[in-house]
């Protein structure tokens, strides 16, 4: 009970130093927050979620047919903008030639120019075609309803077009209601980024000054073993990934509305990763001898296993290989468990194969770190 | 001049001795670049998504269900579609897991209400995870929805009859009777063909760009953009900490050693600006080749590049001159100088491509060297002489430098 308490005491020490660091606010929260802001923003305006997509129409036509084909591709999701001669700007834009009307009458094939510009949004491309492709359905469903009458009267009358077969969209069920927001997805990115960074950077730092400064040999005068320094700069820079991450995720949750799902679940799967990094910082602070050194290797590390592991991208565009490769990333695996409480609202035995991946990693990290662990240099 | 030189030469000298820390630097931007790259540069094929996996839940197990399912057998839809029939639970399952976009949903008797002409519904289950591929699905969806309901209702008649054929047994089915009804069908079906054998209206698709737009964006293309942002990054990293040794000779009492000797201030000011300037400059040239080699990346021409890099690096030198003259200790330096330089690099347009970010970042973004040089390195890939960039660098640089000579004068008085 004493050792515990002793362990307690050490850890709690370097963590109330740390807390005081006035850069400790830098990069537990100013930076994190601004990349939060930004990827937030990005993701919430980007090509992921255009509302409307444009569809500029230069409506040559000189019958009736044209406005009857435009009424067909109207949609709630798409902004029609009727123009009279082709624009020098434009995203997406659809010619309806002079002959239009008459080439359907005479039963004549024909094919409407869509042109769309390349470094237009391809997702709205994607949806105005498909909508054109819808009416040019309905109309000529609609003309085989028809027969083989005379097309000139079918403005007049005919048998309108019913949607037999709806669709209807929704999320799995005892998920989501509402499509999650961007900040939903930036801020445990941020957050398990940032954990990484922080943690190897600030914890292997110190760890390795204490070291050269002889902090650690001082230690072993009061009655605590070499296990147990280590044991007490563990749980130090674990308590620092923890209080990093409840930092992000109290923000998050008052100015953005984060919605983690289960709270106390996430903050279990940031607890374990948190250990895995806190083992990984004690390691390489008792490797290194010098601070750029570490700085080097932990922004190498951070953005290698971030970039991986889906901290800043949607995963669903990354190619399948990556996503493979992506496994060896501790972030891969606590994402993925963050992603089954935020968007399928799991339970724990959705992310016990997650958590048991990091907590073997945490073990197996703890036990190298402890045995690299040095007093002195 | 020679004591200048032989002081530049000792640190160069020691640098190399323990070079682990800079070559880390270096092999971060190839790193970060090399997986940018490979996740987002266009392929060499059309498509610019992955193959989407769906799922097909089939409660139907009909003619309509299947002629669904062939649908994706399509030659260009299996390009495009990775479909697995199994049931919800597994749907959902592969959905937690990542390894489905969507589920489609045929509901029972599915070809039995399409056939009646009653209102029946397809649903697409989509997976919250993810944020694009999922409205690719139902928009496909959406189309083979609108082209069901075509065809039935173009077939009315004949989807009655075949409504009949699967009510009663094959023996009690009046056969002989089909004659007048096929008849007729095979009228409607030449009639049809009028109008979809070739499409009545059918589109004609075509990419295009505006008069001043560049050839198709390739992958070389991207690495081109993305390598000065991560260059000018990690040449600030990598400056930072050779000029660190402004404060760690202090603190080692090394500057009171060098101090007895007939060295001047100004030589030991000189020799650190200048080594911080050439070893930026030294940073850049390996970047420059290893992005050549390794990416195929081009930088426009090289001597108006290697002149932006000077001025980058000069500038770079001089801020942290200026930065080690004013920060106490090595500790200072340390928890200073690397929040300073993410937040440069993350307004500056080194982590996203400027023309991303809002518009507040932007303008902030005007105050970091990375912008400047980010840009610079822009107008020189066009055939432009970056002379705004690099009129900007050298002035803001030359006014550092003014600051941080007179402190670091200061800073090195014993």
């Amino acid at each position: 009970m004493r050792r515990l308490q002793r362990i307690l005491h050490v850890a709690w020490n370097d963590l109330l130093i740390m807390v005081s660091d006035k850069v400790f606010f830098f990069w537990s929260l100013v930076f994190p927050m601004l990349f939060i802001v930004l990827f937030g923003l990005v993701f919430k305006s980007s090509d992921s979620a255009p509302a409307v997509a444009e569809l500029t129409v230069v409506n040559l036509d000189e019958g009736r047919w044209g406005a009857y084909f435009l009424d067909k591709i109207e949609a709630p999701g798409i902004d029609l903008k009727i123009v009279e001669a082709e624009p020098a700007e434009y995203n997406r834009l659809i010619i309806l030639p002079p002959d239009f009307s008459a080439g359907i009458e005479a039963k004549r094939a024909q094919k409407l120019a869509f042109k769309k510009r390349e470094d237009a949004s391809v997702k709205a491309a994607a949806r105005v075609e498909t909508r054109l492709y819808q009416a040019i359905a309905r109309m000529l469903s609609e003309l085989v309803l028809f027969g083989d009458g005379d097309l000139t009267k079918f403005l007049d009358g005919h048998a309108e077009f019913r949607d037999i077969v709806q669709v209807k969209t929704r999320f799995p069920e005892n998920t989501v209601t509402v499509v999650p927001s961007g900040f939903d997805h930036s801020i445990p990115g941020t957050t398990i980024q940032f954990i990484m960074m922080m943690v190897i950077i600030y914890g292997g730092i110190t760890v390795m000054e204490d070291r050269k400064k002889g902090v650690l040999a001082r230690m072993l005068f009061s009655p605590l073993s070499k296990g147990e320094v280590f044991q007490a700069k563990l749980l130090g820079r674990w308590g620092m990934g923890l209080v990093q991450a409840l930092i992000l995720f109290i923000v998050g949750k008052i100015f953005f509305k984060l919605d983690l799902g289960s709270v106390p679940l996430a903050l279990l799967v940031i607890a374990v990763f948190a250990l895995a990094m806190a083992a990984l910082s004690v390691f390489i602070g008792s490797l290194c001898r010098k601070e750029d050194l570490i700085i080097g290797l932990a922004v190498l590390l951070a953005n290698i296993f971030a970039g991986l592991g889906g901290c800043w991208w949607p995963s669903e565009i990354v190619p399948r290989g990556v996503r493979t490769v992506a496994m060896i990333s501790p972030a891969y695996w606590a994402m993925d468990a963050l992603h089954k409480l935020r968007f399928f609202q799991g339970g724990f035995g959705d992310i016990l194969p997650d958590l048991g991946i990091l907590a073997a990693l945490a073990v197996v990290l703890g036990v190298v770190a402890a045995r690299v662990f040095k007093i002195r240099d | 001049m020679r004591r200048l030189l032989l002081i530049l030469g000792n640190d160069i000298r020691r640098h190399l001795k323990s070079p682990m820390a800079v070559v880390i630097f270096l092999a971060i931007p190839l790193f970060m670049t090399g997986l940018i790259g490979i996740i987002f540069a266009p392929g060499e094929e059309d498509s610019t998504l992955p193959r989407i996996a769906v799922v097909l839940v089939d409660h139907d197990q009909s003619i309509a269900s299947k002629l669904l399912m062939g649908m994706f057998d399509a030659d260009q839809l299996k390009k495009m579609f990775e479909v697995t029939v199994t049931d919800e639970a597994e749907g959902r399952r592969r959905m937690t897991k990542g390894r489905a976009t969507a589920m489609i949903i045929v509901p029972e008797k599915f070809t039995v209400d399409l056939l009646d002409a009653k209102t029946t519904t397809l649903t697409v289950v989509k997976n919250p995870a993810e944020q694009f591929l999922p409205d690719v699905v139902e928009e496909f969806v959406n189309t083979i929805a609108v082209m069901l309901s075509g065809a039935i209702q173009a077939f009315s008649e004949e989807a009655r009859g075949i409504r009949a054929m699967l009510d009663q047994p094959v023996e009690s089915f009046p056969w002989d009777k089909l004659g007048p009804e096929l008849g007729k069908a095979q009228k409607k079906v030449v009639a049809a063909q009028a109008y979809l054998n070739p499409l009545l209206v059918g589109i004609e698709a075509e990419e295009t760009k505006p008069a001043s737009a560049k050839p198709k964006f390739t992958r070389t293309d991207l690495f081109s953009i993305m390598l000065p942002g991560m260059a000018i990054m990690f040449l600030l990293f990598i400056v930072q900490t050779l000029m660190r040794d402004i404060i760690s000779d202090r603190e080692d009492g090394k500057l009171r050693r060098m101090m007895t000797t007939p060295l001047r201030p100004m030589e030991l000011i000189g020799a650190r600006l200048v080594g911080g300037w050439a070893m930026g400059l030294i940073v850049l040239l390996v970047l420059v080749a290893a992005g050549t080699l390794i990416f195929r990346a081009y930088w426009g021409n090289l001597g108006s590049f290697l002149i932006l890099g000077a001025a980058a690096s000069f500038w770079t030198a001089a801020f942290f001159g200026l930065l080690h003259a004013l920060v106490r200790n090595r500790n200072q330096s340390g928890a200073i100088g690397a929040p300073i330089i993410l937040v440069f690099s993350l307004f500056g347009g080194s982590m996203m491509n400027p023309e991303a970010m809002p518009k507040a970042f932007k303008a902030i973004g005007i105050a970091t060297p990375n912008r400047w040089f980010i840009d610079g390195a822009k107008l020189v890939r066009e055939g432009h002489f970056p002379l705004v960039p690099l009129a900007v660098l050298v002035g803001s640089g030359v006014l550092l430098a003014a600051l941080a000579v007179p402190a670091l004068r200061r800073k090195t008085s014993v």
